[in-house]
């Protein structure tokens, strides 16, 4: 189990106290439907892909499309990072990419709808390269009409 | 992952998230995050688990509701240790051997990756395009000095990792996860070519070579084994 960092094994603990993380204006929580009516995107930063797409590279800030049809035997990972459990994902890909919890919840009404493609980043992206990447899949997901996306780490 | 917040937020678009490190968390300060305890690769807590899985994500989605951010929730669940009830001493002698190769090794491990493949219908090896023969060989020339270009190595890596995780997860005692990783970087020949391969790719010209060697081949907790395998 992983709580702070101080409670972390030191190797561990110093390899994520490492990592530089960028700082930015407060960013004001937009208001919204109940989630009952939203409809939702799972953005993972896990470095997801279906297989045969384009892995990802160091330094790359750019996307993968995931859509909600994929069968899980089509997705694969290539995050560059080494320092993450991947037994968890060859098990039940659910653990990192919650695709059928999602479809479970709005069946049961908790959440209005599911987009019809999701996305996926590879964690390990300069702030700077990924921007202008979200800002355009900030368009797609107007399209598609997406009010919520879940950001999922790995 | 909480910088995504931000850009998609102002873009319009309500986010929430998953929170692995608080620490990175309090620094970054994304509009909604819930923070789990869960180990890193797991942020949804529990494979094969989905009704705790659909807590986590529902919480992760009632933030939504809030516009009092940037804020953390802290998801009160844990993930205990997983439990080992099982006397795992790898079974099937897979330990390497004097006269063993990598290729050998990667052979006998095939029907084990079958039966892996059979239970969960379906694997996560195939970034690299290379069949896993293909793939040993690969990192066999690159051990003989032959570098291949730092992206192929390290697909190729990343699938034989996946590649003997998941055969492992078939074995007719599996034990835990955390073994069958210890199995990979302490008993297996692969482990061993890894960890011998890595202070050729940090001496090399390419600054990609180095990166690889450096950040991306092997994990923190395994480079305690570094010094070991140096000469």
């Amino acid at each position: 189990m992983v709580k702070r960092l101080a409670d972390m094994p030191e190797v561990e603990a110093s390899h994520l106290r490492r990592i530089e993380c960028p700082t930015y204006e407060d960013t004001p929580a937009l208001p919204g439907k109940p989630l009952a009516e939203r409809r939702v995107a799972l953005i993972s930063t896990a470095g997801l892909h279906r297989r045969g797409d384009r892995p990802f590279r160091p330094g790359d800030g750019s996307y993968r499309v995931i859509p909600a049809q994929t069968p899980a035997s089509d997705l694969v990972m290539s995050h560059i990072s080494v320092n993450f459990d991947r037994t968890g994902f060859q098990q039940d890909h659910n653990v990192v990419f919650p695709i059928d919890r999602l479809r479970e919840l709005v069946a049961e009404g908790v959440v209005g709808s599911m987009a019809a493609v999701h996305y996926s980043f590879m964690g390990a992206f300069p702030p700077d390269a990924a921007e202008p990447h979200a800002r355009h899949l900030a368009g797609l997901l107007k399209q598609d009409a997406v009010d919520a996306a879940l950001l999922v780490p790995v | 992952m909480g910088a995504l917040g931000h850009f998609l937020e102002r873009q319009g678009i309500p986010t929430t998230s998953i929170s692995l490190v608080r620490e990175h968390t309090e620094i970054v300060r994304p509009p909604r995050a819930l923070w789990v305890t869960f180990e890193l690769g797991r942020p949804l807590g529990i494979p094969d688990d989905p009704d705790f899985q659909r807590r986590v994500l529902r919480a992760t989605g009632e933030l939504l509701e809030r516009t009092d951010g940037p804020l953390i929730a802290d998801y009160p669940e844990e993930v205990g240790e997983e439990a080992d009830f099982t006397g795992w001493a790898c079974p099937i002698n897979l330990a390497p051997q004097a006269t063993d190769t990598l290729a050998a090794e990667i052979d006998r491990l095939a029907t084990w990756h079958d039966q892996a493949v059979a239970k969960t219908g379906r694997t996560t090896t195939g970034v690299s395009g290379l069949d896993m023969p293909a793939a040993g060989q690969l990192l066999s020339r690159a051990l003989a000095g032959d570098l291949p270009p730092a992206q192929a190595l390290k697909e190729a890596v990343d699938d034989l990792r996946a590649y003997y995780l998941e055969a492992a997860s078939a074995f007719p005692d599996p034990g835990t996860a955390r073994k069958r990783k210890a199995w990979l970087w302490g008993d297996t020949l692969f482990g061993r070519a890894l960890l011998d391969l890595q202070p050729r790719l940090a001496g090399s010209d390419d600054p990609q070579h180095r990166i690889l060697a450096n950040l991306t081949l092997i994990p923190a907790t395994e480079r305690h084994r570094l010094a070991k395998s140096q000469p």
